[in-house]
Formats: structure tokens, sequence, C-alpha cells
């Protein structure tokens, strides 16, 4: 008796899962651009700002224009690579400059961390920058798109464990039924 | 309400541009929210905003790019013009150097997006009538001249607003009805979006025949 039921609840509850998982993606609107931090620079745009930073590079002309551009186009490539060297220019410039350039810096940085799912890192800057400007929408939009990305990355999560949870559960279900044959 | 949010067959993207403080971003805020952000601080490099509007009976979203005005940002900004659909381009009545700058925006507007992107000319803050600066003709009258749609707005009553986004919109619809724009050239800063099956259907939609189809 108990045989039957148990993996009858199993398949229900997979089946809960593959729906959970399909909301979830729908959600997400197949992937679409939904905010700042699914867009991405375009390989053209990259080069061309990393080709004027390493010239002044070579020439010790950096600007920390010439390294900021750079290092926002970086934060914006697809690659997480690029974008940990886009993070790493970032916190370099933001020791330096004045106050507007670095509440760009720390803005950037709060998007880029983002984008490595460094998530509590990212919105540690954008709390940096509320301190200053509580009011500033522009940041409160990110927080929340942050947060937003942070839920979502949990759920996903969530729905994996669990359906990795059901799988084990149904093959011990089935290995539980056979030996009792 | 029955506009969900998968419910919309084209994707157009809209960039914002223009001087510092002319009001972009409030203009994007009253579109968007329908509110009037008072206190407004400078954009940090580009803001996003979306917007499902009808153009037709064709349900269509709006991905707009808020450009900071900020020279130091200006650089970077242009690389979001390629494969615009729309391009507001907005001057402030009541700062005739926000006129001036124009030229120069519209340049690079032209030279970075494609020939069919339609430009919108927007004189913003039209409430503050008192301390008008450019007056309505000159404006039109340069419009004109650049083949631009023209209005004054302002983001903080509200007043045209949703005109310019929508008149936009329509006439890039129509440049696609008329097929003077290509949906399939990459840079057309138009996704069509093919409904689902199963998803209500727009009427007006015409569906493919199948010839010769004996099912």
């Amino acid at each position: 008796m108990t045989s039957a039921v148990f993996p009858l609840t199993v398949y229900v509850l997979v089946f809960i899962t593959i729906v959970f998982a399909i909301l979830l993606e729908r959600e997400t609107d197949g992937g679409k651009m939904e905010d700042v931090l699914d867009e991405s620079v375009s390989e053209e745009d990259l080069r061309k700002f990393e080709r004027r930073y390493h010239d002044s590079l070579a020439q010790g002309t950096v600007t920390h224009v010439i390294q900021f551009e750079y290092a926002w186009c970086l934060i914006r490539s697809k690659y997480p690579t690029d974008v940990k060297r886009g993070i790493f220019l970032l916190e370099d410039l933001s020791k330096g400059e004045n106050e507007s350039g670095k509440r760009d810096c720390i803005y950037y940085l709060a998007i880029g961390n983002a984008k490595i799912k460094e998530y509590s890192k990212a919105l540690g800057y954008t709390k940096v920058l509320l301190q200053v400007e509580p009011g500033n929408r522009q940041v409160q939009t990110l927080k929340h798109t942050i947060e937003k990305r942070m839920e979502r990355e949990g759920l996903k999560g969530m729905a994996i464990i669990g359906g990795a949870a059901l799988a084990l559960g149904s093959l011990i279900g089935l290995g539980v039924a056979l030996a009792r044959k | 309400m029955s506009a969900g949010p998968y419910n919309y067959s084209y994707i157009f993207k809209y960039i914002i541009i223009g001087d510092m403080g002319v009001g972009k971003s409030c203009l994007l805020h009253q579109f968007t929210e329908k509110k009037f952000m008072a206190d407004c601080p400078h954009t940090i490099g580009v803001e996003f905003g979306t917007r499902i509007i009808e153009v037709a009976g064709q349900k269509i979203k709006l991905q707009i790019w808020d450009t900071a005005g900020q020279e130091r940002f200006r650089a970077v900004t242009r690389s979001y013009y390629r494969g615009a659909a729309g391009a507001l381009l907005v001057y402030d009545i009541t700062r005739r150097s926000t006129y001036n700058h124009l030229s120069s925006w519209l340049s690079d507007a032209r030279n970075l997006t494609n020939p069919n992107t339609v430009i919108f000319l927007i004189g913003n803050k039209s409430d503050l009538e008192a301390q008008r600066d450019v007056t309505y003709e000159e404006a039109k009258q340069f419009a004109d001249e650049n083949e631009l749609l023209f209005i004054e707005a302002s983001a903080k009553t509200g007043d045209n607003v949703e005109d310019a986004f929508l008149e936009t919109a329509k006439k890039i619809y129509q440049n696609i009805q008329d097929g003077s724009l290509d949906l399939n050239a990459a840079e057309s800063g138009v996704q069509h979006k093919p409904l689902q099956p199963g998803r209500n259907q727009p009427q007006n939609q015409p569906n493919p025949t199948k010839e010769g189809c004996a099912c």
C-alpha cells in the first residue's frame, strides 16, 4: 500500500517543482532586457575604450576620465573576468576621486558586484550612496533591482535543491518498493 | 487590466538625450510613474525605464535609456545610441544654452543611430512661461529644418509628456508598416515578438494562411 502511495506523492511534488521552475523562468521574461543588470556593452565599444586606456597607460597619461570610461565598459561586459577587472579599476579610482567622481565609482561598483553575484557587497555600496542621498531614486531603483535579483537567485536555488531532494526521494522510494518485492 | 507583462508584440528601444538639467529623467519618470520628482539629482551614467503602450491595437514595450547629460559621461553614453528606434532630444525652454547645444546632440544622434531612427524634439518646462528664453516658433522652425517631430512639454504638470513618447512610437510603427524600417536589420531598435500561441491574439494581426493545407 505505502509503496504505491509514496511514488505518487513524489510525482506530484516533482510536477509542482517543474511548474514552479517554468513560472520562475517566465518571470524573467526568457532573459530579456529588464533592468540595468541585463544590459551589456558591445564588443566594439569595449575594445575602443580598452585601446584608449592601454595607449595612455603606455604613455603614462592615464586620467581619471579615461580609467573611469574603460572601467564602466568593463562593468557592462557579459564576461565576469571583465567585470572583475572593472571593479578593480573602480576601487582604485574611488580612493583618489572628488565627491561626485566617488559617487559615480560607487554606483558602478554596486552594479559590477551585483553582476558577479556579490549581492551583499553590491547592496553595501547602494547603502553608502543612500546615506549621502537618501532620496536618490536612481540608487533606490538599483537597490530594489539587486534585491529582486537576489530573491530570484534564491528561489532558483531552492527549486534546484528541492528538485534534487525529490529526485533522491523518489529513488529511495523506488529502492524501498523493489526491496519489498 | 488584462495586460500581462508578456502580452506585447513589439519592443522599441528609445534614448533620451540633451544637456544636463533639462529634465530628461523627470520626463522619463513622469511617463513611467505618472509622478513628478521635485528634487532630482544628476543621473549617474544611464538610467533605464520601461512601459507598455498601445499603438493601432498593438501592444508595444518601450525600453527607454535615459542618459546623463553631464559632459564626463558623454563618451560612454554614446554607446547607448546604437540600435535606438526613437531618440527624444530634450532642451529647457527657460535656458537658451540648452537650446543652442541642440545641433551638437543632433549630429551625435544622426551619426550614431540609423537613418530611420525617429528623433523627437522636446522643449521641456513649458509650465515656466514667465521664464521662457526660447520661443515656440523658433524651435518649431529648427525642428522643421531638421525634419524632427516637435512638442513643448512639462514633466512637472505632465502636459504633453505622454504625447511625446506615444507620437514617437506611432511614427516608428508607421515606418514598420510602410516598410521603410527593416525589422531584420540588426540595429533597427525594434524587436518583433510574435505572441505565443494560446495567448490572446490581437484581432487585427493577420494570421499567415497555410496554403494547400489539407488538415
